[in-house]
């Protein structure tokens, strides 16, 4: 029962010593960024392997639009194409989506000229630039442990120039593993910022890894919010409770069927909660790697499970108009779709409608996953709402992003 | 270094750029350039997604950059499919049995398998290994395992996470003799 507090105490040490070192070898006795994965005992055929994602241009005519199925009154179509690997969107005051990448290293700002999008590649030769933010007439990007901020960007496309650098400020590890980042402004202003475990399954270094943070905008003032997080590759602010949810990937090689990826929420008053990574995942399973005694206790458990391997990334609450009400402030999460898993999983948009700590999962998008053939055709991976309340979906694996708009069948008032 | 700023590659016909890759490459793929990997037989995507990051700079190798710089995507997949089609053959380093053994013995719990496949022959984005050169491959795994390899798979450097330069070594000549 002394385990927890003891734990954290360690890890706050460390980081006090990490801060200008190189925290990636600054390993406290007893942790280690080395993979604890025992990939015989999960049983899982171990051909699995993450799938790959084009680098290179999706002709038009092979987005797989047709193939999107949606709840009666809505439409999807293509808004925007020709950006391949975009994943983040954020949108900026004079209306430039600016969109993020990992492997190809680019960032592309989508620009609307009379109703027509054109896109261009606004950054390139970073290193996985998927963590962007938009504050001020200022675009943050987040690279591995490197950040940036570009200044009234919107007035520079052409020529964005040199940008101010914060890496020093923000002190994040150097490590790459499920350290791309996912980044946002919350409603008190600061910029929140993961920090993954670089490992599948590891005793990270508590201080440093599995976590969110927050900070001022210019890096000083670090705060943990939360502990113990595998990896979030998304999070957002309920409209009304101003509290925090994020999905968070569950480890793989422990099964097919889990242990599940998970919707979390930070209650009021809870920053600094401890969310399981890695002795305790899902609905309270304990790691069968790495063990200890009473996995779970001082455990936040999930809002809601996600499904098994389906890597929930982005989620974002709805407070538009133009869906009916029963879409208001209910939050869409993205699923990029299984690889650890032999009947593949995920490949679509659920809503998650929350009632105080929990939150119940429902279909919204689907047909990008061929269940007879075990076959997908594209990976939804973030959101994005527009002024006009419509929902933009970033398909990573088609360099395409899909509208998707709600037409009222009675032309009545919702 | 060698090319550089020699932007009339973009103009160049695929015969003539392939020359230039065959220079240190081996005009068949396979190198006998010391520490310059060999291309032939490795997976399609693979080359592609490489070319694609010199071309972008976010893999930064002198030489490198500057001959792909301006290169449309097209033109990119043409050279990636000439190499994958080229044939592969055995290297002309020594290799040692011992460290094959040895690398052998490494290999099953790294799960090099799952992803580069029990042959080594690797699979759409992931590299061939077999028959690659050894001194490459130490390369390589080396800037995996530090950190320096710009533009790399994040899971690559987890899989090397404090693996000491014998066992990488090892692990060198185990995927050269495959």
């Amino acid at each position: 029962m002394n385990l927890i507090p003891r734990l954290l105490a360690v890890a706050s040490t460390v980081a006090a010593i990490a801060v200008g070192t190189t925290v990636a070898n600054a390993q406290p006795p007893g942790f280690s960024p080395i993979d604890r994965t025992d990939q015989k005992k999960s049983k899982q055929n171990p051909k699995l392997k993450g799938h790959a994602v084009p680098s290179t241009i999706t002709p038009v005519e092979k987005i797989p639009v047709d193939n999107l199925r949606l709840p009666a009154s809505f439409k999807a179509e293509i808004f925007s194409h020709g950006h391949p690997g975009g994943r983040t969107m954020v949108r900026g005051d004079k209306g430039t989506i600016f969109m993020g990448t990992r492997i190809i290293g680019r960032v592309y700002a989508i620009i609307d000229r009379g109703g027509k999008r054109e896109t261009k590649v606004l950054l390139q030769g970073l290193t996985q630039p998927n963590g962007l933010a938009f504050r001020d007439g200022s675009l943050y990007v987040f690279a591995i442990h490197r950040v940036f901020r570009y200044d009234n960007i919107e007035d520079k496309l052409d020529n964005p120039g040199e940008p101010v650098e914060l890496t020093k400020a923000y002190n994040l590890p150097d490590t790459v593993h499920h350290n791309w980042k996912y980044v946002a402004f919350g409603p008190d202003g600061k910029m929140y910022v993961q920090v993954g475990a670089n490992c599948n399954i590891c005793e990270v270094n508590p201080g440093i890894h599995g976590q969110i943070r927050r900070y001022n905008p210019d890096g000083t003032g670090m705060e943990i919010v939360a502990r113990g997080v595998r990896n979030t590759v998304g999070f957002d602010w309920h409209p009304l409770t101003g509290e925090l949810w994020f999905t968070d990937n569950g480890r793989d090689w422990a099964g097919d069927d889990g242990p599940q990826d998970e919707l979390n929420r930070i209650a009021r008053g809870q920053e600094g909660a401890f969310f399981g990574f890695p002795y305790c995942h899902a609905n309270g399973i304990p790691d069968p790697d790495v063990r200890r005694p009473n996995p779970c206790a001082g455990v936040t458990l999930p809002a809601a499970l996600i499904g098994p391997h389906s890597a929930g990334l982005g989620i974002k609450f709805y407070t538009g108009t133009m869906f009916p009400q029963a879409y208001r402030n209910v939050a869409f999460i993205a699923r990029r779709g299984s690889w650890n898993r032999e009947q593949k999983f995920g490949y679509d948009v659920v809503v998650a409608r929350t009632a105080g700590a929990r939150a119940t999962i429902q279909p919204f998008m689907t047909g990008l996953l061929d269940t007879g053939r075990n076959e997908f055709h594209g990976r939804p991976t973030y959101l994005l709402q527009m002024p006009d309340g419509a929902l933009l979906v970033s398909d990573e694996q088609n360099g395409a992003t899909y509208r998707i708009s709600y037409t009222n069948p009675r032309g009545k008032k919702k | 270094m060698f090319w550089s700023g020699h932007a009339f590659t973009q103009t160049m016909p695929l015969a003539e750029r392939l020359k230039l890759c065959g220079a240190c490459h081996g005009e068949d793929g396979n190198s006998r350039t010391p520490n310059i990997p060999s291309l032939a037989g490795q997976p399609e995507f693979f080359l592609v997604n490489q070319l694609v990051l010199f071309r972008e700079g976010v893999r930064k190798i002198p030489g490198m950059s500057e001959l792909m710089t301006g290169l449309k995507d097209d033109d990119l997949v043409a050279l990636a499919r000439h190499f994958a089609a080229l044939a592969v053959k055995p290297g002309d380093e020594p290799v040692d049995p011992a460290l094959v053994e040895r690398g052998e013995r490494l290999a099953g719990p790294m799960r090099c398998a799952s992803c580069h496949l029990p042959s080594l022959a690797g699979q759409e984005q992931m590299p061939r290994l077999a028959k690659q050169r050894i001194d490459y491959l130490i390369h390589a795994l080396k800037e995996f395992r530090d950190g320096t390899r710009s533009g790399a798979d994040t899971l690559m450097s987890n899989v090397v996470i404090g693996v000491p330069d014998d066992d990488l070594a090892a692990l060198a000549h185990y995927a050269a003799s495959k």
